[in-house]
């Protein structure tokens, strides 16, 4: 009896939480049935085998088909089979990026999806299944690999980044694909292929390991030769660049026809957001989603890149302006802010060019000798560090952090304890905010974890 | 010591690698970053052919006299690797073929 109550006070919390914290829809879907999502291939073949299943996809396809919701709606036959397949796993299935039938998959997903959305949204829902792994583990793999050194204030992040990709054969051999299709040529005899720089491109980004490409794409400069080799890293000359400047809305109408930069931009929208719910303002901190998002845009008409090789600020944007939109304006600003004045996503690259994860907001930064002092005193016990599995144990190279220690002792443990001490602070800074934000820290598991001992011991006082 | 020497002189044709800057290969081209050179080297005395063997002594022999000719098996490339694109220090990216070597042999 209290056992169910307290269960249910949790759920009841949980789901309080979920909406509170403003998750995508695609979270609270997955938490709803509690259940994983399968690819839409392998969703698809589960409804081929049952003939009420197909019959009903078959018939919503039809309904979907010049009709928007309402009036599909209308029609009770649409009604009942969109009721059907609301219970198939046809209906939150996700697609894997850069997997086998990538096309198809998300073929199928629009398929239900497109016809369900109210009319033309400005964000749409990724339908990408989430990434759950962390800037940090690309850190890891590259120490691993290439053996990554740390940054010297001397060395060219960039060049670093070129050094580790020619060293590796499939990084070395996709990146030299890219290149020789979109360079022009110092002559500019030969104009590029454009189609065929962006589909090299887009391979280069899928088929390389992350360690590589995104070192490449996210170097952090200290001077104007290197930001200008980040610029260039995409040879923006044939794929970014053009005659004339689109306007941003038609841009974005373009990419909407095709399947697949539709995915990818919405799967942008969904995880490079500027969230003001989370500390370092990206969905669920997860500075990893947000830049493989943005690499995902890589390759399209879309594509985004550095407007100039400036050191100090970072400023990216699609090759598009807001001339021209008429009474559209506004909403052409905002589609365009989302790339050029968009914390959550400069965060991430400033992250992952420092070589730390989730860090303290620049407002908050603190001169370091007060970081440690205070730090010290107050230990973190390990039970309120959220169930500590992810985010706070992974960090293995706290590059910002022995930059702006420069003057301490650089021992390697030192800078391990600071990197620690870094995470620690965030949490401790806003300890109530992080729970909400993090989906994993408020799980049942989490609740029932530490509301057991008071259920169990319950029953005792009762006996007593 | 000079027979370590001595042995690595005489190690068999086998495929090597270097770690080197572009503008060190001399090319022309002006870039700091760094490839990969793979490249072929050893001995090839154990595949000598009995081509080489009837060249020698023809040749002793004076009855081939002033051609250019090599009667032993030579330690090359039988494959390159593919291409590799840099970025040199204007900002100019350039692609260059059969520069790497990918498989040796005698030949």
């Amino acid at each position: 009896m209290i056992f169910t109550n307290v269960l249910s006070v949790c759920l009841l919390l949980d789901e309080v939480l979920h909406s509170w914290a403003g998750l995508s829809s695609q979270t609270a879907s997955s938490s709803q049935g509690w259940r994983t999502p399968v690819d839409c291939v392998r969703a698809n073949e589960l409804c081929i085998a049952e003939p009420n299943c197909i019959s009903r996809y078959r018939t919503l396809r039809q309904c979907l088909v010049g009709r928007d919701r309402n009036t599909m709606l209308t029609n009770k036959e649409c009604q009942a089979a969109l009721e059907v397949l609301q219970e198939s796993p046809l209906y939150d299935c996700r697609c894997k990026r850069g997997m086998k039938k990538e096309l198809l998959c998300l073929q199928i997903y629009w398929s239900i999806h497109l016809g369900l959305t109210e009319g033309e949204e400005f964000y749409e829902a990724s339908p990408y299944e989430p990434l759950t792994t962390r800037l940090s583990d690309i850190f890891r793999l590259a120490s691993i690999f290439s053996g990554m050194e740390p940054t010297s204030s001397k060395s060219n992040q960039c060049l670093n980044a070129a050094k580790a990709c020619n060293l590796n054969d499939n990084c070395k051999k996709l990146r030299s694909g890219y290149i020789s299709l979109c360079n022009k040529g110092p002559t500019n005899s030969e104009p590029c292929n454009r189609r065929k720089c962006h589909k090299a491109l887009r391979q280069f980004f899928d088929r390389v390991s992350h360690e590589y490409t995104y070192r490449l794409l996210f170097c952090s400069c200290k001077d104007q030769a290197c930001a200008e080799r980040r610029r260039q890293t995409i040879v923006p000359a044939c794929s970014y660049e053009d005659k004339e400047k689109p306007n941003c809305l038609d841009l974005r109408s373009m990419c909407r026809t095709d399947q697949l930069c539709r995915a990818r931009l919405a799967d942008y929208h969904t995880n490079c957001q500027v969230s003001f719910l989370s500390v370092t303002t990206c969905p669920l901190d997860n500075y990893r989603a947000c830049l493989s998002s943005y690499s995902g845009l890589i390759g399209f008409d879309i594509s985004p890149n550095y407007v100039d090789s400036s050191t100090s600020s970072i400023t990216v944007s699609p090759w598009c302006t807001c001339k021209g939109s008429g009474n559209m304006e506004e909403e052409c600003e905002r589609f365009l802010r989302d790339f050029t004045e968009n914390s959550c996503l400069r965060n991430a690259i400033q992250a992952f060019g420092n070589g730390t994860d989730v860090t303290i907001i620049p407002k908050t930064s603190l001169p370091l000798a007060t970081i440690s002092a205070k730090t010290e005193k107050s230990s973190v016990s390990t039970d309120d560090v959220n169930d500590g599995s992810s985010v706070y144990d992974n960090i293995t190279t706290c590059a910002s952090v022995q930059e702006n220690g420069s003057k301490l002792n650089k021992s390697k443990d030192q800078n391990q304890n600071l990197c620690y001490l870094e995470t620690q602070l965030s949490t401790d800074i806003m300890p109530d905010l992080r729970n909400h934000v993090d989906e994993k820290s408020f799980s049942i598991r989490h609740c029932s974890s530490r509301l057991l001992p008071v259920i169990l011991l319950f029953p005792l006082k009762l006996a007593l | 010591n000079r027979m370590k020497r001595a042995r690595a002189r005489h190690k068999p044709c086998e495929l090597k690698e270097l770690e080197v800057s572009v503008s060190d290969l001399g090319l022309g081209y002006e870039s700091d970053e760094t490839i990969l050179f793979r490249y072929c080297s050893g001995t090839c005395d154990t595949s000598l052919r009995n081509y080489d063997l009837s060249l020698k002594n023809m040749r002793s022999k004076k009855k081939i006299k002033k051609e250019k000719m090599r009667a032993r098996p030579c330690c090359r490339p039988l494959l390159y690797d593919d291409d590799i694109s840099f970025l040199d220090v204007y900002n100019h990216y350039y692609t260059i073929k059969e520069l790497s070597a990918k498989t040796c042999g005698c030949v």
